[in-house]
């Protein structure tokens, strides 16, 4: 039937599919042709490699790249207090914390609004630009970068927790008022469409370089 | 169904490889790419169930109740979770809002009631068509529910607004603080192999009981 596996043999290469629900091995002559095949175990849909995955992750990581520019550039947040109006970009914000020696608190939101989506962003456009021109090295270091995208991915949520905590917290009639500003929508944006770009990219595209051309 | 060799795929990088027996408290990791391919966990069932019905019980005060009373100006102001959602509600940010609503309030709850009522059927041995779909819920929309990071956002807000109000900790602070570390505890505590094992054998029960009849 199916032999030992050698070394570096694909699950694709052996007429194997995994399903990426739920990681059950099936095999791609128990499914009948024509048919959408499901994942017997948890009935999910079953691909050798998730569909389309390049494409759409490219249009999200690049619709995220260009909301990143308003999401850092316009106001986040508006500040009311005596009757005077200060609005504040997420660079602003991070700038007052270093003023007020609060260096802890300054670094969790740089990281968690600039770095991370940056990171994001460009550490997908390396893995993307890899696949398409089937850069070999490496793949082991992008592997893990794509894994760690994955996993700071929620944490570029914080700031707009913070603006919706301070928002509720900060309502003191005239005297003082926190509100949120444009840049709020389109930071959400970069952090949704960040988050749908790690899950419809697909690593494997990665080591298929690999084994395409010995 | 034929038998299928003992043969597992990379989820990573596609790798065949035959499965070895995993110990408890080890992790098996892929040779070629190096991700974590599987960690075994002991009493995994028991323990989500244990775990996401202690979660249950703080959602409503944690998300419902004030956390934190600010005193300033001669005003007391409080606010909850979910006045948090409102504010952006009410400043017409909806797409904010909806995000907020979603990832604070709607799959914290989602996360917990559903793997409470999968660990429950597999307890009872209650199978239902849509079990596995229940579970395959659950493990998806795992990510988009972020207490852990509303927490830290919490931290982050104390800090903030410690200079210029005075702070009291309210019921709902304790609780969300509770609430986050069952959400993550169920996370750590859920072993999905031992799960679709478990739906796997009542399935099939399920089929057979039903031929005899």
């Amino acid at each position: 039937m199916i032999e030992k596996p050698e070394k570096r043999t694909t699950a694709m290469d052996c007429g194997f599919i995994s399903c990426h629900d739920c990681g059950k091995l099936i095999s791609a002559k128990e499914i009948p042709e024509g048919f959408q095949p499901a994942c017997p175990r948890c009935s999910a849909d079953i691909h050798a490699r998730k569909p389309h995955s390049l494409s759409r992750t490219w249009a999200l990581i690049i619709t995220s790249a260009i909301l990143f520019l308003p999401a850092n550039l316009l106001p986040i947040m508006r500040v009311d207090f005596l009757g005077s109006q200060e609005y504040s970009t997420i660079m602003d914000g991070i700038i007052y914390f270093f003023h007020e020696n609060e260096y802890g608190i300054g670094l969790i939101i740089f990281t968690a609004s600039v770095l991370v989506p940056l990171f994001k962003i460009i550490g997908m456009t390396i893995i993307l630009l890899s696949i398409q021109f089937k850069w070999k090295s490496w793949l082991r270091h992008k592997t893990a970068m794509f894994h760690f995208i994955e996993f700071i991915g929620r944490w570029s949520m914080l700031d707009i927790f913070v603006i919706a905590l301070m928002s509720t917290l900060v309502k003191f009639g005239t005297f003082t008022s926190t509100q949120a500003a444009p840049a709020a929508s389109y930071f959400t944006a970069v952090v949704l469409c960040t988050m749908f770009a790690a899950l419809t990219f697909d690593s494997r595209l990665l080591w298929d370089t690999e084994s395409s051309n010995p | 169904m034929s038998d299928t060799p003992p043969l597992i795929a990379c989820h990573a990088c596609d790798l065949l490889l035959e499965k070895p027996d995993v110990a408890t408290g080890q992790k098996l990791f892929c040779p070629r790419c190096k991700s974590q391919l599987y960690q075994k966990k002991t009493d995994s069932v028991n323990k989500v169930l244990a775990i996401s019905f202690s979660g249950l019980l703080l959602y409503i005060p944690a998300v419902f109740a004030p956390l934190l009373t600010l005193n300033a100006a001669g005003m007391n102001q409080d606010g909850s979770i979910f006045d948090a959602f409102l504010s952006f509600y009410q400043q017409k940010y909806y797409f904010v809002a909806i995000t907020l609503f979603l990832t604070s309030i709607f799959f914290p709850l989602f996360k917990l009631s559903l793997l409470l009522s999968i660990t429950i059927q597999i307890k009872l041995r209650l199978y239902s068509r849509s079990l596995p779909f229940l579970f395959r819920a659950a493990n998806s929309l795992d990510e988009w529910g972020m207490p852990d990071v509303y927490l830290i956002a919490i931290f982050v807000t104390i800090i903030k607004i410690s200079s210029m109000a005075s702070i009291h900790y309210n019921l709902g602070f304790i609780c969300f603080l509770f609430l986050t570390m069952m959400t993550r505890a169920t996370t750590s505590a859920l072993d999905p192999e031992i799960f679709w094992q478990e739906i796997d054998r009542m399935k099939k029960y399920s089929t057979k009981t039903a031929a005899n009849d």
